[in-house]
């Protein structure tokens, strides 16, 4: 196999096909903090792209619980479990990929989930690790906890949906990175399911071939980010282009929080694909947990989080998520305000980094009643 | 028979001498003689697409046996052959050939689901009888082949009608489709495949795909259909005739006109075993003449 450079584990690493990074790479950004699994993503991209027939149980954008939610079943346990337990503590990932790990006459370690895996997607939801004693939630930190993890396909640099398809039916485009299934050329014989260690490739069974989640790519072209990003009521998403990692730019807010300041991490790197939606790790979690599953950093990207407000351009990145349904291509803060452009410089929203504060007398004079304290 | 298939049974011959060692006059195995000469398409009355698997005449042709390997070439692998042999018979009727396979298999794999596989068998004949002999494995480049699959879901959706959702997932829940409120024309965004007209999605009218390929991974359903066929599964056994015309039609049709000395490749999906795809049991080229 080819050898391609894979950032995320520091190292190269083999694939099916030589390493061609496409012009522009779309991208996307999570704060996991800040997810309430309200499902408006979900539904949101299930109205848009996934309501035909034979499309009843696929979701292209899911939100699971973690520790125990999954969708399919226990997707990443069962993947974890055949990868075997790996030191994720260097900045090199040491251990093997996916493609490394592959069994003799297979391209990619993998399994096929059951049907039954596809058929409760928001099982495990809002279950916290374990049980909590009586009286012990106005203790911290809680000894329990679980956490909001939502889901589309990661438009990986090396997919191995792609890698592992015999038919080159899967291609990434050039333009913008995203990965797409030929409906005309797939012929379902679900290699793809079986390769992609996230379970982003459904299989329609009224279609008979595999469907994928297209990154709105319709959108994209208009310069608009994706149904899951601008639907998003908690405003946990940003969606755009991230540069190559030698060409990060500061003033990219996706490139400021993936590169610069380090907070933002890809999910489950030692599987080697490269993945393009990353995450901004809850704080609350154990970082042993975090560590398997976002990679080397975790700890320092939860303490940069903490801090946040003492990094403006970090702040006002994360500010700008759910700011505006255009993509943002450059950012600038001034004078305590963040300022997002699109991609011919023109100004996109403006967002103050602190919110002003109107404080109000508690009793109405007019109406001669209390206020109540609303937002 | 033409020189080339004259050529091929003589280098055989040679071959077998060469083999038989102390003992180059002694009569050859029978069994060994029969693979050597391959399938022979004997003629029959009639006229059209030969259909029918449970015909008086496939008796009058010779039974042949093919061995079927796992494919083991290339990625992804098939470790293990759940069909490791299948009987083929050939008649023609000076319009069209038809070939009868008959294997065993206990499980009827007919439905397809996320993680269940419909069985399939395919005939492959290279394009030109008297050109090089094309790459057993799905030809190669400049050297075409013609591969005519039967599916059995295709079968069933001929027989039984498509299934919906709640055939195959009696506990779905549905609301409404796009369909259902939108004209044919703007719910067509939410059809997928058979939006596109895959051809894999439903068979046209024949749950054979009458197909091309020039190597790995090139397998392409042509425009037009000439390839018919009918299997019929019974007490762990399918039966399954595969017709096409025996005269070129379309580019890059076979030329199997009677007389003709060529080549027959064949391969087997268990769908049960999760075979699909590079995942199939195989058998390379076996000779094949179609009688005068």
């Amino acid at each position: 196999m080819p050898k391609v450079y894979n950032w995320q584990i520091g190292r190269e690493m083999e694939f099916p096909y030589e390493g061609v990074r496409p012009k522009r790479q779309f991208a996307m950004v999570m704060d996991t903090n800040k997810c309430i699994a309200c499902q408006t993503c979900t539904v949101a991209c299930k109205t848009t792209w996934t309501p035909g027939r034979g499309q009843e149980y696929m979701f292209w954008n899911n939100v699971e619980t973690k520790p125990y939610g999954g969708y399919p079943l226990g997707w990443d346990v069962r993947i974890l479990e055949k990868l075997g337990v790996r030191d994720m503590t260097g900045p090199v990932y040491e251990g093997k990929t996916i493609f490394e790990a592959a069994p003799d006459g297979e391209i990619a370690l993998g399994y096929i989930p059951e049907d039954e895996d596809w058929a409760f997607p928001n099982v495990g939801e809002d279950e916290c690790t374990g049980s909590m004693e009586q009286g012990a939630l106005y203790t911290m930190p809680h000894m329990q906890w679980m956490f909001y993890l939502p889901r589309i396909c990661n438009h990986c640099t090396y997919a191995s949906c792609l890698g592992s398809c015999p038919r080159q039916s899967i291609y990434k485009r050039p333009e913008d990175g995203i990965v797409l299934l030929d409906q005309h050329r797939c012929r379902g014989y679900r290699e793809c399911v079986k390769g992609c260690p996230f379970k982003k490739t459904h299989f329609n069974p009224i279609t008979r071939v595999s469907e994928k989640c297209i990154g709105c790519y319709p959108a994209i072209e208009n310069g608009r980010q994706t149904q899951c990003t601008i639907t998003c009521i908690g405003k946990i998403r940003l969606q755009g282009f991230i540069s190559k990692p030698d060409e990060a730019r500061e003033d990219n807010p996706l490139d400021y929080l993936i590169f610069v300041s380090k907070v933002a991490k890809p999910l489950y790197p030692q599987f080697g694909l490269e993945g393009n939606v990353y995450y901004i790790p809850p704080i609350h979690v154990p970082p042993r947990y975090l560590t398997q599953m976002f990679g080397y950093g975790v700890e320092e990207a939860m303490e940069t989080y903490r801090r946040a407000t003492e990094d403006k351009k970090l702040l006002g990145a994360l500010l700008l998520f759910g700011s505006t349904p255009e993509i943002i291509e450059r950012y600038e803060v001034q004078n305590d305000t963040a300022i997002g452009y699109n991609k011919d410089g023109g100004e996109l929203v403006r967002v103050p980094i602190r919110e002003p504060i109107h404080v109000r007398a508690a009793y109405d004079e007019q109406y001669e009643t209390h206020r109540t304290n609303i937002t | 028979m033409n020189k080339s298939f004259h050529r091929r049974a003589w280098a055989g011959f040679a071959v077998l001498l060469v083999l038989m060692p102390g003992c180059p006059s002694e009569r050859p195995d029978p069994a060994v003689e029969r693979e050597r000469e391959g399938i022979e398409a004997v003629r029959i009355e009639g006229t059209g697409a030969i259909l029918d698997p449970g015909a008086g005449f496939w008796n009058e042709a010779p039974a042949f046996s093919v061995q079927l390997q796992p494919q083991v070439v290339v990625d992804p692998r098939l470790p293990e052959a759940a069909v490791g042999e299948l009987e083929a018979r050939a008649v023609h009727n000076g319009e069209w050939i038809g070939m009868r396979l008959r294997w065993a298999d206990e499980t009827r794999d007919d439905v397809l689901r996320t993680a269940d596989f419909g069985d399939q068998v395919a005939v492959q004949f290279p394009i030109d009888p008297h050109g090089p002999l094309p790459s057993a494995m799905m030809g190669h480049e400049g050297a075409p082949v013609n591969v005519v699959q039967w599916r059995a879901p295709f079968q069933r959706d001929l027989d039984e009608g498509a299934p919906d959702i709640f055939d195959l997932y009696p506990y779905a829940l549905v609301d409404i489709y796009p369909d259902e409120v939108l004209g044919v024309i703007d719910a067509r965004a939410y059809t997928g495949a058979l939006g596109v007209d895959n051809p894999i999605s439903r068979p046209y009218e024949s749950p054979v795909l009458d197909q091309i390929a020039e190597g790995w991974g090139s397998l392409t359903v042509k425009p037009i259909q000439l390839a018919d066929g009918r299997g019929v599964w019974n007490d762990g056994e399918w039966t399954v005739v595969i017709t096409r015309p025996l005269f070129p039609i379309t580019p890059n049709d076979p030329d199997l006109r009677p007389g003709t000395a060529t080549n027959a490749a064949f391969a087997v999906w268990e769908g049960g075993s999760g075979e699909t795809g590079a995942r199939k049991s195989w058998a390379l080229w076996v000779p094949l003449r179609v009688a005068e």
